[in-house]
């Protein structure tokens, strides 16, 4: 892709802060508020926060969930078994749906552009992102709001650890993290590619790095900071120690002892990454690689602008 | 007074009013339009759920439903009237 992606815009709402927003200060009609679960709640008011500094509307809102709105799904199923099948609540059934907070921002910020959500499990927030990176390459958008949310749930939980996910260390967690991103505005970070592996062997994690990096003109030494999805969980540990072992020299961030692990938990590593492109002494690029249970193995490539060789 | 509060509880649980409480509730104010509560077309759906799950009634035509869901006043006298005893 051709065109220089600037990240011009990122918010978080993460398990890091002792408490969520006060909602009703973004969300301020009681009627629209009314309906929202905790996880439309979150994703809206991250989306409202992000563009709260923006200056124009976004061309496109892209939105990323692996389990969508969890709660809504619970309360409408129990419902479905509880009355058997009979006299179904509508609202959980409406909120339920993946796309209920892409269309929630839509409607509260009266955008009436472009609008997608993407649910691909452990991929959901690199689609969205890759969308919107297309969107900016092919001029159909100057910017474009992509993030992704995510809930857990008391039901959630219990079924993840009746599945054993936390039998070797693995931890469970939620948040919602969306971006400006603008081919036009500049700012300090520069999304500058994102890469895919579909279960590779841990043993051709190198490679496929190696390729990332050669895609992109650089060498290994090139990368000043590794943000590693590692998050101390043993049956995913052999793919993240095969990546941080290939680059040796470099400085390895890690967060998911402190965020829990989630579908689409990338999107806080690209919010973490943003954040230290902002500082004076920030490096001059990050490569972040996460994969989710094994599955999806990603890689995003940032870059300071004021270091941008292209 | 036990039986509106208790169709209050109702309609604020299902309706997730979380933001009201039973007493804040007037009875005769408008469930629709800008006045009273405000309520809208998904709202008379969990209205009419709350009439056949917890008081075994069915709303009959849509006309009869405009009677029934001016307020919380109406709804409880449409309640006693009908409710099988």
């Amino acid at each position: 892709m051709k065109e220089t992606v600037y990240i011009t815009g990122a918010s978080s709402i993460n398990p890091l802060s002792l408490q969520e927003p006060d909602y009703k200060l973004y969300i301020t009609d009681p009627a629209a508020r009314r309906r929202m679960s905790r996880a439309v709640k979150m994703g809206v008011t991250a989306a409202l926060q992000c563009l709260s500094g923006a200056g124009e509307m976004p061309g496109a809102i892209i939105t990323a969930t692996g389990l969508g709105c969890l709660s809504d799904t619970e309360k409408f199923l129990r419902n479905l078994i509880e009355n058997k099948e009979e006299l179904l609540n509508p609202t959980p059934f409406i909120q339920s749906t993946f796309n209920t907070v892409g269309s929630q921002i839509a409607m509260l910020t009266k955008n009436r552009a472009y609008n997608n959500t993407y649910v691909h499990r452990g991929i959901s927030f690199e689609n969205a992102l890759l969308d919107g990176m297309m969107m900016l390459a092919g001029g159909e958008a100057e910017n474009v709001l992509v993030g992704s949310y995510e809930e857990l749930t008391a039901t959630s939980f219990d079924i993840q650890s009746r599945l054993g996910f936390f039998r070797k260390g693995g931890k469970s967690g939620e948040g919602a993290q969306f971006f400006l991103l603008s081919a036009k505005e500049k700012s300090p970070c520069i999304l500058r590619d994102l890469a895919f592996a579909f279960r590779p062997a841990p043993d051709e994690l190198p490679e496929k790095t190696a390729a990332f990096l050669l895609k992109n003109k650089l060498l290994k030494t090139d990368i000043d900071m590794l943000i590693s999805g590692d998050g101390g969980n043993e049956e995913e540990f052999t793919c993240y120690d095969k990546i941080e072992k290939n680059f040796p020299e470099t400085p390895v961030v890690k967060y998911k002892h402190l965020t829990g692990d989630y579908q689409t938990v990338s999107s806080f590593a690209l919010w973490l990454g943003v954040q230290i492109m902002g500082k004076a002494d920030s490096p001059k690029r990050i490569l972040i690689y996460n994969h989710f249970r094994n599955i999806n193995h990603t890689f995003i490539l940032l870059e300071n602008s004021l270091h941008h060789t292209i | 007074m036990h039986f509106i509060n208790e169709l209050k509880t109702h309609i604020i649980e299902e309706l997730n009013l979380e933001e009201l409480t039973p007493d804040e509730m007037d009875i005769d104010a408008p469930l629709f339009g800008n006045e009273g509560l405000g309520l809208d077309s998904i709202d008379v759906l969990e209205l009419i759920l709350i009439l056949e799950k917890y008081y075994g009634l069915k709303v009959g035509t849509p006309e009869e439903g405009k009677q029934i869901f001016r307020s919380v006043r109406t709804i409880a006298d449409y309640i006693t009237a009908n409710q099988p005893q």
